[in-house]
């Protein structure tokens, strides 16, 4: 463990996203999260907040708009690995936090794995609760299926967060005069070649046994007596087959009346 | 004695113009504590006139209290000069006396039947020190009457016992009523509303509107900080001063549909709160609060409006209908007053409650409120082989469709007024993908910086193409084009739908040779940023009696129409209410008798389709108009 566990350094970082509907530069939701978690973090709600890539400031108005009063841009030139001069700029923070993935460009969600291989730390990925406890941090990782799995770290420690992992504060018109965007340029070798494969089809869920929907309901609503079907009851009028539903009810003690 | 009783007149006099000047001294320092802002000094000039005219227009609404303020107000006015020239100058001409004995005869009446009304008043109207005035007004004008008597009738009368007891009395009279006059403004009494309300005639902040309609917003300087208003001292100095004008006379309470609707919105006690705001330890607000919201409390000159004097719920119960602006016989500007609250939120603070942070997002992002791509704004013409008009190209009629564009039963509406104007003639064309939001959502929500914003896009997108006209069905989108994008270097000839429609109908450019459909009686709703906004009244009227359709008016209807509760984005902050104010509406359409009713707005037409059934047909105007062609709207 190191670092100062009252006053822990958190670095946030953010990169834009690209708006689904009309394409323009905007906040991506999962370091929307991982902004607003690190200005609940630290005491004066003003986290460091990183961004390395070729994106103009424009692009990234919408941090400073949701309450970021301080963004340091590693300037890239384009197509450049980012991942070393990043990892150089955090290195001295008890607990970087960002998105699972970006908003726009390769989404990948790689970059917070290849920080931790550089930093040599250990990544606590998709995080939907974060908290800190004297020099540990405890998150709740979000599964498929809203499972969740616990998962705690001592610093120095990096963390992806999940976008509903936090609200972002309001946006801000008065933010963006505000906050301001440092830039320092930085240089990285280009990226690895990699090699784009078609998505593989996930195989089509099949039934267990080929029936009919009307089979299987019958089946569902068979009681747990033994009887193989439920009851069907076509004569009468209303109040008679409501009579049958009250006395069904009835009988499984489902109304006490 | 009689000589001495005259001076002593005099110094009354005196005292009391010393006390008025005091009293007004302490008022204005008040209000200079508000931000400069130009007045032109030629508004002192203007002011008689606009007294007269303009403000005689709103009171006349009401004939009864209207004549009982003139012989009030014009004779304490009258008899206020006659004193100053005759006691004030000590002349001592008995004429006078004359004068204002009759100017005194004349008040006491007006002031009686002022105290009539206040004997059983109807709920708008604020107590408290309002319900003293007619009893002072009543003192002061009698004991006037009683002492010119006694002038009149010279040294004789106050030679007796019984002439002095009078006199004694009078004087007494004279004081206590009198103390409320010239008092009024110092200790913020109901007397305030005089000197407060001609001041404010004359520095009125929208000079425009005397004379004419003045009803954009103003543009905010986005590069100063503050953006809005957050304290009292951020208004300008008139607008403070156009508070203290208000006579809580509660017409705009009466009007407010989200006041009626149960909202935490009653446009007097909004105003009453700013006069709290800027002039702590005022006498107490006593008239209706705010619905569901405790009793106002009192203000600090440095604390922020929101949070002291009224909560955020209450700005944004607001349709910016204008219904109250509309009301009020001391021409006060409610509605900016909500929006510069507004605007300070919005821009600060980002909370805009409800859909309303959604709406403004989707605005940013993809330039639409329901943040549909801009492509789809015109799929419902797809198959109407209608050009939309590109670089180089050249159209008589450019037709802006706004957000309606997107809604599925507005689509109908669209389709029908395409087929109108082309049946007419005319050379129409559509601006395709290129079509933005106007904005007026993001305005009327306090985000002045998307507005701006929005505004430089569409602006500069209608600059780069050549068209003659402009029309549009949606009147907020009309509102903005015509009114407020000029302040943005934005002038185009600019029609709504209704206007445009009632000139090719008395021009003969149709041929309505369709029978006119379904039975029963009609009524038209009208939108409130046409009408009230634009003076649009007429125009929709000449429609449907052009197509032979009789209209039966709602009491509530032109000047006086009551919003569908879309308005300002009340729709989309949605502050929860007793009732909803389309369901009022729509209860105002029932009561008419109609089995249909007319709208002219895509807002109006969402609003009250929303209302459950069974419920009167919802209609657009162009959709009858093209139900009268001889021809199937495709």
């Amino acid at each position: 463990m190191s670092g100062n566990v009252e006053r822990p350094r958190i670095a946030v970082l953010v990169s834009p996203a690209v708006h689904p509907v009309s394409g323009r530069a905007c906040a991506g939701a999962a370091d929307l999260a991982a902004l607003a978690l690190g200005q609940a973090l630290v005491a004066s709600g003003a986290p460091d907040v990183f961004y390395a890539g070729a994106a103009p400031d424009s692009a990234l108005a919408d941090y400073l708009a949701h309450g970021c009063r301080r963004l340091l841009v590693l300037r890239h030139e384009p197509d450049q690995d980012v991942s070393a001069s990043l990892a150089a700029a955090v290195r001295p923070y008890d607990l970087v936090i960002c998105g699972i993935r970006s908003g726009g460009g390769m989404s990948s969600g790689l970059l917070p794995y290849q920080l931790a291989e550089l930093l040599g730390r250990p990544l606590l990925p998709g995080l939907a609760e974060l908290s800190l406890d004297s020099g540990t941090v405890r998150g709740a990782q979000s599964l498929p299926q809203g499972e969740q799995r616990l998962l705690e770290a001592g610093f120095p420690v990096l963390a992806s967060v999940h976008p509903r992992a936090a609200t972002a504060r309001p946006w801000r018109f008065a933010g963006l005069a505000q906050g301001r965007i440092e830039v320092t340029p930085a240089t990285g070798c280009g990226l690895t070649e990699c090699a784009f494969e078609p998505e593989r089809r996930a195989l089509p869920l099949r039934a267990a046994r080929a029936e009919r929907g009307h089979e299987r309901m019958l089946q569902a609503i068979a009681a747990g007596d033994g009887q193989a079907a439920g009851l069907v009851v076509n004569q009468g009028d209303s109040v008679e087959k409501a009579q049958v539903v009250l006395d069904y009810l009835r009988h499984h003690q489902l109304v006490d009346y | 004695m009689a000589l001495r009783l005259d001076w002593a007149l005099s110094v009354v006099v005196w005292l009391g113009a010393l006390l008025l000047a005091a009293g007004l001294a302490r008022r204005l320092a008040l209000w200079r504590q508000g931000q400069p802002a130009p007045v032109a000094w030629s508004g002192l000039l203007a002011m008689p006139r606009r007294y007269f005219v303009d403000i005689h227009h709103v009171v006349a609404r009401e004939p009864a209290i209207a004549r009982a303020h003139v012989m009030t107000a014009g004779g304490a006015v009258a008899i206020l000069l006659a004193l100053g020239v005759n006691y004030g100058l000590m002349r001592y001409w008995p004429v006078l006396d004359v004068v204002t004995l009759a100017c005194a005869v004349a008040m006491f009446a007006g002031a009686w039947q002022v105290r009539a009304r206040r004997r059983a008043p109807p709920a708008r109207l604020s107590r408290g020190s309002w319900n003293r005035l007619p009893y002072s007004l009543l003192l002061f004008a009698a004991g006037i009457a009683l002492i010119m008597a006694l002038f009149l009738l010279g040294p004789f009368a106050l030679s007796r016992m019984f002439g002095r007891a009078l006199a004694a009395l009078a004087g007494i009279g004279l004081l206590l009523g009198g103390a409320e006059l010239v008092l009024g403004i110092g200790i913020a009494g109901p007397m305030k509303h005089a000197l407060a309300g001609l001041a404010h005639l004359a520095f009125h902040p929208r000079p425009e509107r005397f004379g004419g309609r003045s009803t954009g917003l103003r543009p905010l300087d986005l590069r100063r900080p503050g953006l809005g208003v957050a304290r009292a001292a951020d208004f300008a100095w008139n607008r403070l001063l156009s508070f203290d004008a208000c006579v809580q006379c509660g017409k705009c309470e009466a009007v407010c549909p989200a006041y009626a609707a149960g909202q935490p919105l009653n446009p007097k006690a909004l105003i009453q709160g700013m006069v709290a705001a800027f002039a702590p330890g005022g006498p107490e607000y006593a008239g209706n609060p705010h619905p569901g919201q405790p009793q106002s409390s009192a203000g600090a000159v440095h604390a922020d409006i929101v949070g002291s004097v009224l909560a955020a719920e209450t700005l944004w119960s607001c349709t910016t209908c204008r219904a109250c602006v509309e009301a009020c016989p001391m021409l006060i500007e409610h509605v900016d007053t909500v929006i510069d609250l507004r605007r300070h939120i919005a821009l600060n603070r980002g909370d805009v409650p409800g859909k309303g942070s959604e709406a403004l997002a989707n605005l940013r992002y993809t330039d639409t409120v329901g943040g549909h791509a801009l492509a789809a704004r015109h799929h419902w013409a797809v198959d109407l082989d209608i050009r939309v008009l590109g670089e180089g190209m050249n159209a008589d009629w450019l037709l802006l469709v706004g957000e309606g564009g997107f809604d599925m039963r507005y689509q109908r509406a669209l389709r029908a007024l395409v087929t109108v104007m082309r049946r007419a003639g005319l050379d129409v064309a559509l601006l395709g993908a290129a079509e933005t939001d106007c904005g007026d959502l993001a305005r009327r929500l306090g985000d002045e910086a998307g507005f701006q914003r929005l505004a430089a896009t569409l602006i500069a997108t209608l600059n780069r193409y050549r068209f003659a006209h402009i029309v549009t069905p949606d009147p907020h989108l009309f509102h903005c084009l015509k009114n407020e994008y000029p302040a943005f270097g934005g002038n185009f000839d600019v029609h709504h739908h209704s206007q445009l429609l009632a000139e090719l109908i008395d021009r003969g450019a149709l041929s309505l040779t369709a029978p006119a459909s379904g039975g029963g009686s009609v009524t038209f709703h009208d939108p409130c940023y046409l009408g009230r906004y634009n003076g649009g009244f007429d125009a929709p009227r000449r429609v449907l009696r052009g197509i032979g359709v009789t209209v039966v008016e709602m009491p509530r209807s032109r000047e006086d129409s009551r919003c569908c509760g879309w308005g300002g984005g009340a729709a989309f902050t949605d502050i929860p209410g007793a009732r909803r104010i389309p369901d009022m509406r729509m209860d105002d359409i029932r009561a008419s008798g109609a089995g249909r009713v007319v709208v002219a707005c895509p807002n109006c037409s969402a609003m009250l389709e929303a209302v459950v059934g069974p419920r009167p047909e919802v209609i657009e105007l162009a959709e009858w108009v093209a139900e009268r062609l001889a021809v199937d709207v495709p």
